[in-house]
């Protein structure tokens, strides 16, 4: 009689308990920067652990096909996990390597490079760079300098360097030309404002009956670009206060809030597919970095598509958020996993990458402003990298996934009209100082 | 010997994976460790925190919320629904509208949540349209507790709907007879005979249903994440939050204690009022 109940709630206390308790036994064994390297680093294979949808990992399967072709002395075995944020696939990274279970090689995404530097898990690849000083130098070269920076500043607590910056995602907007065609509404600028383009919603919703945007509370792609472009941040510079509540988030929030009460976006917290809904016709604009393109070629609507930089009320910009390669301090492989790495960040690799349509804009200039990456997109693909040139890398403290959660809860509050603006945010404040 | 040799699986079962669990969540308790780094000897400050917390609070309360009213819907009209398949219906009906009623209970938990998360859809969902209201269901503070209760209950409904209709099965023809005979009419025979019978069966539904639906977690994570704001936050719910999300470990298993002692007392407290009621 126990049975069928236990498959009822799948998890239930007493699995939750063997979880907990799974991983207290495990303790002794990884709790220590994971010292003795058992799970993946001891077998023959080079293990490298990314984040990727089954939809991507078809792309980044011709990628490892690649290498594997350069170097058949090493056995890659790539291992994506399907999941939605960054947050969450720390967590789940974190659960495993205290479980003992420890990669070579991990892409990890500005949201959890500092927090996986500053538990000592990490190898320093200063003496690897020295080695290959040539290759990184080219690499470095061909990169926008900012990229490097933060890469110093934001990713290593002690002055070592434990990443390799590679491929990033900046926000722009995302625009259907049909729509803004049939509306006669000109298609936006690279210099546009808040006004113009709350002006096209409400143009576009008028002749078309369509939804101008869709507003969304996703931390990195819907919150921060308003946040940005109004002058301010969720974090202060060097993420150690928050700043949520803020009366230029709280003006950026509400401005979201008057698009959903005024059905110029479909109400929060529902199954609206936004990009399935713009090839459509049933919306004009989303925000999004090069992650839609998978979808929108899916869907046959490149050619409608168009890139926008985001409006702005205050000034230009955008969140940065990159992957960097590091190598685990417990991997048996390191000089393998130095030599995957270098694979990644190489031109054919990049380039690869960047034809198949990876969901990233190639760390690379070179490749960045190639065809291979600017074919069989949106005009305006090109704004991606220029973002950069703006950006602002995304405030990440240490526990990354519950800051995350904290700030979205409180914008959805926003966007449902279920508390002030003022209110929502200044309790999503609160909870963010007890974070960090 | 050999006895205990037969025993040793289940034994050992139940020592590795509940028992040294437990104790393991016990000893967690008193830590403060974040997964990634060596833990620290805490004493009993995961507790102190506990009880100053007000999103515990808040989260023990939605929880006994949405149990209770588990309990009153599954078993109240889990019967009415048992009954009316027992009395009325030919045996062929029978069998469909009893396989009707199980089949949602076999779909996964993030299957019914995701389909009810299009059910419910503000802009397209057949909810909206037919109840002609723009309620955000699952975004209104108001709303969302007793959303995802009828949701569970659309869910779980054939599991305690089977339980009572079995209990209902075992109650012997010849006692409906004798009261027949002595004049009571179909209340009374309910009232009187049926009831009675079934205690144990309803008793054992009870429970059941209680205990499950305080382990409650997949229905929140999925379709409202516990908002909004923290409406719908289940203990489990929380749990996880912090054990996996914030990397309180330690105060995730003791969050996870009080989540056992509370089924203890609850279920312990079931069984001594049982004593007055059940059939025995």
């Amino acid at each position: 009689m126990n049975q069928p109940l236990l498959s009822r709630r799948p998890i239930t206390r007493r699995r939750f308990l063997q979880t907990t308790g799974g991983t207290a036994l495990a303790a002794s064994l990884a709790a220590c920067g994971g010292g003795n390297g058992s799970g993946g680093s001891g077998t023959k294979e080079l293990s490298f652990v990314y984040m990727g949808t089954a939809e991507q990992q078809a792309t980044w399967n011709k990628l490892f096909a690649k290498f594997t072709e350069q170097h058949p002395e090493i056995k890659l075995k790539a291992e994506g996990i399907p999941l939605s944020n960054w947050g969450d696939f720390f967590n789940k990274l974190s659960t495993r390597i205290a479980g003992g279970q420890v990669p070579d090689v991990i892409q990890i995404a500005t949201e959890g490079q500092r927090l996986f530097a500053s538990k000592g898990l990490l190898a320093p690849l200063d003496d690897y760079i020295k080695k290959d000083q040539s290759t990184i130098d080219e690499y470095y070269a061909d990169m926008d300098p900012n990229l490097i920076e933060w890469d110093k500043k934001y990713a290593s607590t002690d002055g070592k360097t434990y990443y390799l910056p590679g491929e990033f995602n900046t926000m722009c907007m995302w625009y259907s030309k049909d729509l803004f065609k049939k509306a006669g509404v000109p298609e936006p600028t690279p210099k546009w404002t808040w006004d113009d383009f709350r002006h096209a919603c409400e143009q576009i919703k008028a002749k078309t009956g369509a939804f101008g945007y869709a507003a969304d509370s996703a931390y990195f792609g819907a919150i921060m670009p308003w946040l940005l472009t109004n002058g301010t941040s969720s974090f202060s510079e060097d993420w150690s206060k928050p700043t949520f509540d803020d009366p230029k988030a709280i003006e950026a929030a509400e401005f979201n809030r008057k698009l959903v009460a005024d059905k110029l976006s479909p109400p929060p917290g529902g199954t609206f597919d936004a990009f399935t809904a713009a090839a459509q016709g049933k919306l004009a604009m989303f925000g999004g970095g090069r992650w839609p393109i998978i979808s929108i070629r899916n869907l046959k609507a490149t050619t409608k598509m168009g890139i926008v930089p985001w409006p702005t009320k205050v000034e230009q910009g955008s969140p940065v958020g990159w992957n960097g390669y590091p190598i685990l301090k417990a991997s048996k492989k390191k000089d393998d996993a130095w030599t995957f790495i270098k694979f990644l960040i190489s031109k054919e690799g990049s380039s690869t990458f960047a034809q198949l349509g990876g969901t990233i804009v190639p760390a690379r200039k070179s490749i960045a402003n190639s065809q291979s990456f600017l074919e069989d997109a949106p005009t305006g693909t090109q704004y991606l990298y220029q973002a950069l040139s703006y950006a602002t890398p995304i405030p990440s403290p240490d526990k990354g996934a519950a800051v995350q959660k904290a700030i979205e809860d409180g914008w959805k509050q926003v966007l449902t009209g279920n508390a002030t603006p003022a209110d929502a945010l200044g309790k999503a404040q609160t909870a963010l100082e007890g974070l960090v | 010997m050999p006895g205990y040799l037969f025993i040793s699986p289940a034994v050992l079962l139940f020592l590795i994976f509940v028992a040294l669990p437990l104790l393991a969540a016990f000893g967690l308790s008193l830590f403060h460790w974040d997964l990634l780094s060596t833990p620290e000897f805490a004493g009993l400050d995961n507790f102190k925190q506990l009880v100053q917390d007000s999103a515990t609070i808040r989260a023990v309360f939605n929880t006994f919320v949405f149990a209770l009213a588990s309990v009153v819907t599954h078993v109240g009209i889990g019967m009415l629904l048992a009954l009316g398949v027992h009395r009325t219906m030919t045996r062929g009906t029978k069998y469909f509208v009893r396989t009707a009623f199980f089949f949602p209970f076999l779909v996964s938990w993030a299957a019914v949540a995701l389909l009810w998360k299009y059910v419910l859809d503000p802009t397209f969902g057949i909810a909206a349209y037919y109840l002609q209201s723009s309620t955000n269901w699952l975004a209104s503070p108001t709303w969302a507790l007793p959303t995802l209760i009828v949701v569970d209950w659309w869910h779980t409904i054939g599991y305690t709907f089977i339980i009572l209709l079995a209990g209902l099965q075992t109650v012997p023809a010849q006692l409906h007879e004798a009261a027949r005979v002595d004049g009571a009419n179909a209340w009374w025979r309910f009232w009187s005979v049926t009831l009675p019978v079934m205690s144990p069966t309803i008793f054992f539904a009870t429970v059941i249903t209680f205990i499950g639906a305080f382990q409650i977690f997949d229905p929140m994570v999925i379709m409202t994440q516990g908002g909004p704001d923290g409406a719908t936050r289940s203990i489990v719910q929380y749990t996880y939050e912090k054990g996996f999300q914030s990397f309180e470990v330690g105060y995730a298993a003791a969050l996870s204690l009080v989540l056992f002692v509370v089924i203890m007392v609850v279920t312990g407290l079931q069984f001594r009022l049982s004593r007055r009621w059940v059939h025995q």
